[in-house]
């Protein structure tokens, strides 16, 4: 498998090029166009998160039920996938590691990647204000992921602070709370509209993204008509 | 206080490395990660009465953010806009300017942030009673949707209603049409602001109310 990111950073596209009998397992809808000899199938399955529960857990993760499985029969072909957003694609090697991941920023993966919804415990879900699962992703091979803005890598070391809007994925070898801004009480962090953050500890690296989707949601959607 | 506007144009974030003792404020909401040695503290912005008329007549934040550096080392903090789009650092150098609703980021350095009576023609246009002002010596950063063009006004100069972010305040603003009645209603250029004197101006190359309006009419 060998991937091409086109068209960074703002309307980023990623071209798969896949060997003979090569899958790629990516978000249901965001293939854009491929090879007429690839095959198209869904799947519930991916990893230990995989059967109708696992679908079902992916739905509540923000994600869709089906996960788009893209084949190259018999002879190699190619795949473009791009996400919604305008923004940019990251491919991240995993290789044995752990990798939390926010639900919405999962775009592709090699099919040896298992995808896992992650809860991430009752207090962090309620506090973060974002979508209570996240995707744990572990295995090997090949994860592409998605951003709203421009993705900037955080290689943290001691203590670093991300609102939660902001999160594309981190590295499980981070510990994290969720919890306010030093300085702040709880009143003044929603006052202060940072009241969802979360505080990552140790070494490893965050990634986060300049824009927050539900931000500009806000800001667009507070200004249609309701449906 | 050093800083650099990234990813510009379309993804322009604001990134302050901060030495100690240093410390910007920012419209709430406006971070989207730190140090973990920052403090930040939330206060009304500008003041209890102006943060007041602003956030109820202006369409700005009742309360705004300062990030102090408390530590002994440089930190970081990275500030961004809801809008996708450009960022703009302002050098005030003693003048005064006028922003419009929503397009402020952060201010640092010896800036008053205040209201001003932006008149019953801006309600009408959308654009709320009471104006963001920004005065003293220091920077101001704001945003826009799409790209930010800056202009000189010398004698008269029109700009829409939705394109105009900042104009310097000894600009005297009028609410009017671009051209006959049936010419602006009919060109779709409706409302425009008429600007007279000399001054800087800083106008956004796409406007949020034309997205909206555009996803409107698909709903």
């Amino acid at each position: 498998m060998e991937i091409q990111l086109l068209q960074q950073p703002d309307s980023a596209i990623a071209k798969v090029l896949l060997e003979r009998d090569e899958e790629i397992v990516a978000e249901a809808g965001s293939m854009v166009a491929m090879s007429s000899h690839i095959g198209a199938n869904t799947t519930l399955k991916q990893g230990k998160g995989g059967g109708l529960l696992g679908g079902l857990k992916r739905m509540l993760g923000g994600e869709s039920l089906f996960l788009s499985v893209y084949r190259a029969l018999s002879k190699p072909g190619e795949v473009y996938l791009a996400p919604d957003f305008m923004g940019d694609i990251v491919v991240y090697p995993m290789a044995g590691q752990e990798l939390v991941v926010q639900s919405g920023s999962y775009l592709a993966s090699a099919p040896s990647v298992h995808i896992d919804l992650g809860f991430l415990g009752f207090k962090q879900a309620l506090l973060s204000g974002e979508s209570l699962f996240w995707l744990t992703i572990s295995g090997y091979g090949e994860l592409l992921l998605s951003s709203f803005g421009a993705i900037y890598a955080v290689e943290v070391d001691g203590e670093y602070i991300v609102d939660t809007g902001h999160i594309v994925a981190f590295e499980r070898s981070l510990t994290f709370d969720t919890g306010k801004p030093p300085g702040s009480n709880w009143l003044s962090a929603f006052l202060g509209g940072e009241g969802f953050i979360c505080r990552f500890k140790g070494r490893g690296t965050v990634y986060c993204q300049t824009h927050n989707p539900g931000a500009f949601g806000q800001l667009v959607g507070s200004k249609l008509p309701p449906r | 206080m050093q800083y650099e506007i990234k990813y510009k144009p379309a993804f322009s974030t604001l990134v302050v490395s901060l030495a100690p003792g240093d410390s910007i404020t920012a419209e709430a909401g406006a971070m989207a990660s730190m140090d973990g040695g920052l403090t930040m503290k939330t206060h009304f912005f500008g003041g209890f009465f102006s943060a007041l008329l602003k956030s109820w007549f202006g369409g700005e934040s009742l309360f705004a953010n300062t990030f102090v550096n408390k530590s002994n080392k440089t930190q970081t903090v990275v500030l961004t806009q809801s809008s996708i789009g450009d960022m703009e650092a302002l050098e005030l150098r003693g003048r005064t300017f006028g922003f419009e609703s929503g397009c402020y980021i952060a201010h640092t350095g010896n800036v008053k942030i205040g209201v001003a009576w932006a008149g019953f023609q801006s309600w009408f246009s959308g654009e709320g009673l009471f104006k963001l002002q920004a005065s003293g010596n220091g920077t101001v950063f704001f945003g826009g949707y799409g790209g930010i063009t800056k202009r000189r006004v010398t004698g008269e100069f029109v700009v829409d209603t939705g394109h105009l972010l900042a104009y310097e305040s000894n600009l005297k603003l009028n609410l009017g049409m671009a051209g006959s009645l049936m010419g602006s209603i009919t060109s779709g250029e409706g409302l425009v602001m008429r600007l007279k004197g000399n001054g800087e101006i800083y106008m956004q190359s796409r406007s949020i109310d034309g997205l909206v309006n555009f996803l409107k009419s698909k709903l």
